[in-house]
């Protein structure tokens, strides 16, 4: 099956392959595995994954290192060829027609330049707008405003390699969307930028999915990028899927917050003892007793004061603390990898 | 086209004439602007046919001289063929080190037609900073050849096409086991008994690359014969050899990438 996801002589033109097949989803991926090596050096880094994604949507892949998101990544994009499964973007099966399939897509992958630090950023734009099928000149419009929103402006004739790093990133974003491909994927977009880039770059990903319908596939270890931009959450570990919903879902869906309890009668003996009993997050000395955050679910917060009753330890203080996607996202991959152990990326 | 329009929603298509004009544009561009890496190719080859040259008369006197006009034929094809070699088989792997070969596979066109096009951007690179060696070359010893630029032109052409196809060979293995370009630029001493090979004692020699083109390009540029006067079993083979071994390396390079997308590695630097 793999074999046929190479790309072979088809005899369409990028033109005609910029059609889409009409209310199919941006992706939709079916049963896509992948297994590295032979006998028992076999590792499987994707297994049976399946997920839709709608047209216009940003969606966050997560997951621990070598939980496989991207060999999935790259298994959808056909640069490393799955073992089974189906990839179909916009309705285009990319085994049967990976061509028109390319004219859909771009990414920007981590870890790699993604474009040409010799050329100018304006050059880039053009370069990968061409081989993406796109006339450059039809469409230097898009590309100033492009600069424009990424706020490159000034360095559009400055080579790229002459860049702070941060600035580099966004000319790789940009280059990306310099071919108007209607589904991108990201991994990582925000590594190396700095805050303020970061909610720049987060607001244009919002623009380009409200406004031009673009579908956003977006891996990141930023929980914050992943909480505040993305419509939908996918979670991996171990090579699938441990979780998939809406951010909001996902946390209504944990038992698991913490409680931050402040007491001057904590001392070295307790602190131990609590740790023992429960999973404390953190302990912060204070003079006299301390500041600790207990992890708990349901109705673990009864348990942990019944606890410090029976001990006679006072809270002053206690705040119950809103899980996060992190908190979240650790619940789910810690039950899920500890079982089975790792996997390779 | 309204500013809001995205560049999908313009649909303003590149088909391969706006191809062929970015990919021969970025080389041009990074041609002139960094010249640094040409002119220190140039410099490279002077210094060494000027060690063959003086060390060459310091040792062997007459006959050196006997032989001047072939050693500076087959010295100019050298600098040709290492510089297409290199060039390619180099390029490919910065493609590789880049991610940008990556980008190049999932567009409409593909990575193919886009490295062809660096390839032949390449011989044309090759071609002007070997003339100025071959100029520089002239001067220096004060020799004469017979420059039919058309015959040249076609005769090296073809010649260091064969030579393209190692190298897209060579960039086949690089993207397979990454960082082995310094070993696989070993191949181009390679070059130099192929360009001496004595087709006329072993005739099955011709088959290899560069050896007949070095001949005809011999024969071309120190006895004068033009492109029409060579038969056409020697025409023949020589497109054979420079096409054979083109198609033959882009292979290797297609299966190279095919089992590296299998094996994932295909970016894996």
């Amino acid at each position: 099956m793999s074999e046929r996801l190479e790309q072979r002589g088809e005899s369409v033109t990028p033109d005609e392959g910029r059609e889409t097949e009409s209310r199919a989803p941006a992706l939709a991926v079916d049963g896509v595995s992948k297994t590295f090596g032979d006998g028992e050096d076999a590792v499987t880094a994707v297994d049976d994954v399946s997920f839709d994604i709608e047209s216009g949507s940003i969606v966050g892949l997560l997951g621990p290192n070598g939980a496989g998101k991207t060999t999935l990544i790259k298994s959808i994009l056909g640069m490393v060829l799955p073992d089974e499964g189906t990839v179909r973007l916009n309705g285009i099966d990319i085994r049967e027609r990976p061509r028109a399939a390319y004219a859909q897509v771009d990414a920007m992958l981590e870890g790699a330049r993604n474009d040409y630090w010799r050329l100018t950023v304006r050059e880039n734009l053009r370069y990968f707008s061409t081989v993406a099928g796109v006339d450059p000149d039809a469409v230097a419009n898009q590309h100033q405003r492009l600069l424009e929103q990424l706020e490159l402006t000034d360095k559009a004739d400055t080579a790229v390699r002459d860049l702070s790093r941060g600035m580099k990133q966004k000319v790789s974003l940009a280059s990306v969307l310099a071919g108007g491909a209607s589904i991108v994927f990201l991994d990582e977009p925000t590594l190396g930028l700095d805050v303020e880039s970061s909610r720049t770059l987060q607001t244009e990903l919002r623009r380009l999915a409200t406004e031009q319908d673009i579908t956003v596939v977006l891996s990141s270890h930023d929980m914050d990028v992943i909480e505040t931009v993305c419509d939908r959450v996918l979670i991996m570990s171990d090579g699938t899927f441990v979780a998939d919903d809406s951010v909001e879902e996902l946390l209504r869906s944990t038992d698991v917050y913490g409680v931050r309890v402040v007491s001057s009668d904590f001392d070295d003996d307790l602190l131990s003892a609590l740790q023992n009993a429960f999973e404390v997050r953190s302990v912060e000395r204070l003079s006299p007793g301390a500041r600790v955050e207990v992890e708990t679910e349901g109705d673990g917060i009864y348990e942990l004061m019944d606890w410090l009753r029976t001990r006679d330890v006072t809270p002053e203080r206690v705040r119950t603390v809103e899980p996060g996607l992190e908190d979240l996202f650790l619940d789910l991959t810690d039950r899920a990898v500890q079982p089975t152990g790792g996997s390779l990326e | 086209m309204s500013a809001s329009q995205s560049p999908a929603e313009s649909r303003r298509t590149a088909g391969y004439p706006k191809l062929i004009k970015a990919v021969l544009y970025r080389e041009y561009l990074i041609f002139v602007r960094y010249p640094a890496n040409a002119i220190g190719g140039i410099f490279i080859s002077l210094f060494f046919f000027g060690v063959l040259f003086f060390g060459g008369q310091v040792l062997s006197g007459q006959a050196l001289d006997d032989s001047l006009e072939g050693i500076i034929v087959g010295y100019f094809l050298w600098t040709l063929s290492l510089g297409a070699y290199q060039s390619i088989s180099n390029d490919i792997g910065s493609e590789v080190q880049w991610g940008t070969l990556e980008r190049h596979i999932m567009t409409p066109f593909g990575f193919a037609p886009v490295a062809l096009l660096k390839g032949a951007a390449k011989v044309v690179r090759t071609f002007i900073t070997s003339v100025v060696v071959l100029g520089v070359m002239l001067l220096l010893t004060g020799t004469t050849l017979a420059l039919n630029v058309l015959t040249t032109v076609v005769i090296a052409t073809l010649s260091v096409l064969s030579v393209l196809g190692l190298g897209f060979a060579a960039g086949g293995i690089t993207v397979l086991y990454k960082r082995i370009g310094n070993w696989l630029n070993l191949l181009q001493f390679l070059f130099i008994p192929l360009i001496s090979a004595p087709i006329f004692e072993q005739p099955l020699l011709r088959i290899l690359p560069l050896a007949h083109g070095s001949g005809l390009l011999q024969r071309a540029m120190v006895d004068g014969t033009r492109l029409w006067q060579f038969s056409a079993v020697e025409l023949a083979t020589l497109v054979a050899v420079a096409f054979g071994y083109l198609f033959g390396g882009y292979i290797i390079f297609q299966y190279a990438t095919r089992r590296a997308r299998r094996l994932g590695v295909l970016g894996d630097y």
